[in-house]
């Protein structure tokens, strides 16, 4: 009953805000700009940058752990032309996704953007402490013992000292969360990214990672912590957490009003995965040298 | 501001992968510190002081005189600027794009905070060459005609501000661009002057060219001499950058790649001047080849679209894009431009069409009205020595020029920004020696 009440509403929110979007002038409004926050950001991210830049070559010179690495060559490096067999339906789904934002997405995004900072924060830590249990997870299942048990450790602070996972405490007493999902797993165990995919609603990325954020859902899906996951609290979490993923997410949909934007985001999206996948590869083989920190 | 930070940074990512081999020789097209200006920009601990907090609104619009929209640019259907209001009556600032940008660019947000800061309702708007404004507030759809483009920003403006809601009370309207944007504001002013809709004061050029002919021309050669002209130098290219920047992250601890990095990447890939010179190069044929497309759509023109079976929205485009890349503007210009042009408008001649993209067709009005100024640096690459001079000799006292800081190099920092306002504002003196 009340199941189909919630999709009733939602219904007729999507018609309002449908209409919304056709008229021939809006404004909208974004959250404000902080030039001030952002500037003192950057000054001290290039002091940090001059830093590491420093102690890399303190590094290299002392142990020369930088030319152990066999360096990438020119020959290599993957084709320009992106490996894209699904582009047809690929660009169906990332003008989808573009309509979905503006009738949806965002407006909701912008309503939530509108409750005050303290719940949105709750809301967001919330959320990130669930992730905290498949995250234990899968650095168990690659083989990584150390950021499992911070993982775990974030959890149980959390959940208890910060109140159900509302406040991160754990961060603040300096141990912060690093994320990884199956798709991370997939990756550490030589999984390819396998070709270009636009998924629904979460966007432009490939198989693997898109699977790899399913299979972590559906995990949480059958542990169901606190039986939040399944019922008339799901159907309420679930859209609520996407909402919030969408809210903290700065892409943009044909921001660049280019013609060629699915081409650009696809050789980017792309590109980026490869690198990230080799340096990873990378780090693995030689994380054993001692000189070389804890990593990510 | 945050997904313009992360447009920015994608961008960005281009940029890096747009740098040329160590061994190449050097550019001989512009100094070395003036290059690297150009693509770091200001650093941070030079930026002028900012504001806390800059409200923003995101405003859409449907222009009435837009031409049909093509199929493929269905996203593009109406106008988006940016908007920050103040609570009290105050003077409007229009802030406008450099070549092929959209409305809010890093550096139009950080004109927005300072202009902001100074007690400034700020709208901020795309180049008439972004592809966005091409197919939404274009009356051509063929962009580089320096007066016709002016209109057709002027009016869209004009239009904006019109629906801007009442609480809103513009006491004075000031207008300044950087780059392209910057020619654009001075003849929008000088338009504003005979129509007299938006009763304009003063206009700022932020580094500006002098003709868009040639500044393009010059930054072709610079494609040219940094990077070549087949599609096998733009792969050639694309491998070594891709190479250095997996290398660069194998080197690092990072197997995640943020935005907060890519300085570090981009110190990391970028080293020699032709490095640098290549990445300057390749944004802005990145620009051209999104007005090439749309221009070439627009005018029937038959290069890259075939007139008769128009694009579809689920076509493959990747071979036009690079078909496009190994396009000089020079191409355009005979392909595209001069084609539309001169069968539009009568006793147009190549040279006329020329002319047109010349900032010198307001050189009378830049000489006798004191309410114009620019701001440009000594080494900029997109001038000339003898643009320069026209410059200095036609403002007549009213331009500021620095010594350092390449192509916009300098936006931002702390003399940059209080000449500025002492220009907007009516009180500039004049340099200090």
């Amino acid at each position: 009953m009340s199941v189909t009440a919630l999709r009733l509403c939602l219904l007729a929110a999507v018609l309002l805000l449908g209409g919304c979007v056709s008229r021939d002038f809006s404004m909208r409004t974004l959250p404000p700009d902080t030039p001030a926050a952002d500037n003192a950001a950057a000054v001290k991210q290039l002091q940090v940058m001059q830093a590491e830049a420093a102690a890399a070559a303190q590094r290299a010179a002392a142990s020369g752990a930088a030319n152990v690495l066999p360096p990438l060559t020119a020959a290599d490096v993957p084709s320009l032309t992106t490996y894209d067999p699904w582009e047809r339906l690929n660009r169906f789904t990332y003008r989808f996704n573009a309509r979905f934002d503006d009738f949806i997405f965002l407006p909701a995004a912008d309503t939530y953007r509108r409750l005050p900072g303290v719940v949105r924060s709750g809301v967001h830590n919330f959320f990130s402490n669930l992730t905290e249990v498949v995250t234990t997870l899968n650095y168990a299942a690659q083989l990584r013992p150390a950021p499992a048990v911070r993982s775990i450790g974030r959890f149980a602070i959390n959940s208890t000292m910060g109140i159900g996972g509302l406040f991160d405490v754990a961060t603040a007493a300096h141990i912060p969360g690093v994320r990884t999902g199956f798709a991370q797993t997939m990756s550490r165990w030589g999984v390819g990214p396998g070709p270009y995919l636009v998924a629904p609603l979460l966007g432009p990325s490939n198989v693997r990672d898109t699977s790899g954020f399913v299979i972590d859902y559906g995990v949480n899906y059958g542990i169901n912590i606190l039986d939040l996951y399944r019922g008339l609290s799901g159907w309420v979490l679930t859209p609520l957490a996407m909402v919030d993923l969408r809210a903290n997410t700065s892409f943009r949909y044909y921001s660049t009003g280019s013609p060629f934007e699915y081409d650009a985001v696809r050789f980017l999206v792309v590109r980026k995965t490869l690198i990230e996948d080799d340096a990873q590869r990378i780090w693995h083989t030689a994380r054993r040298d001692p000189q070389r920190p804890a990593g990510p | 501001m945050k997904f313009t930070r992360s447009a920015g940074a994608l961008l960005g990512l281009l940029h890096l992968l747009s740098a040329q081999a160590a061994d190449d020789p050097p550019t001989g097209l512009a100094d070395s510190a003036a290059l690297r200006a150009t693509v770091y920009g200001t650093p941070p601990q030079d930026i002028a002081p900012l504001p806390p907090l800059v409200p923003l609104q995101e405003i859409d619009i449907k222009l009435p005189w837009a031409r049909p929209l093509p199929g493929v640019l269905w996203f593009d259907r109406r106008l988006r600027v940016w908007f920050s209001a103040q609570k009290q009556p105050a003077p409007l600032a229009i802030v406008i794009a450099g070549t092929g940008a959209e409305g809010n660019t890093a550096k139009q947000a950080l004109l927005r905070a300072t202009l902001y800061a100074a007690g400034y309702h700020v709208l901020t708007m795309p180049s008439p060459t972004n592809p966005g404004f091409i197919a939404a507030a274009s009356s051509t759809g063929v962009a580089g005609d320096l007066m016709q483009d002016s209109h057709d920003l002027y009016a869209a403006a004009a239009e904006i501000i019109a629906h801007l809601p009442k609480k809103v009370r513009i006491t004075e309207v000031d207008i300044l661009g950087y780059s392209l944007g910057g020619a654009h504001a001075a003849v929008v002013k000088s338009i504003d002057a005979r129509e007299q809709r938006l009763k304009i004061h003063r206009a700022v050029m932020i580094n500006p060219p002098v003709s868009l002919f040639d500044s393009m021309g010059r930054l072709d050669r610079l494609f040219t001499v940094s990077i070549g002209n087949g599609a096998e130098d733009v792969d050639r290219l694309y491998r070594r950058m891709f190479a250095r920047l997996a290398n660069y992250y194998r080197a690092s601890d990072q197997v995640r790649l943020e935005d907060t990095n890519l300085m570090a990447a981009a110190a990391a890939v970028l080293r020699t001047d032709a490095d640098f010179a290549a990445a300057i190069a390749l944004t802005f044929r990145l620009a051209l080849v999104d007005f090439f497309y749309e221009g070439d759509l627009y005018a029937g023109t038959g290069i890259v679209t075939d007139p008769r079976h128009p694009p579809q929205p689920g076509d493959a485009t990747a071979a036009v894009a690079q078909k496009l890349l190994g396009k000089s503007f020079d191409d355009y210009f005979n392909e595209v431009f001069a084609p539309y042009y001169l069968a539009h408008r009568s006793g147009a001649t190549r040279d006329s069409l020329v002319a047109g993209t010349r900032l010198s067709i307001i050189a009378e009005t830049l000489r006798s009205d004191g309410d114009y100024y620019a701001q440009t640096n000594s080494d900029d690459l997109i001038l000339d020595a003898g643009e320069l001079a026209w410059l200095r000799t036609t403002l007549a006292g009213r331009i500021a020029v620095y010594d350092h800081g390449g192509h916009l190099g300098n936006l931002g920092d702390r003399q940059q920004i209080a000449d500025m306002l002492a220009m907007l504002q009516g009180r500039w003196q004049g340099s200090r020696p």
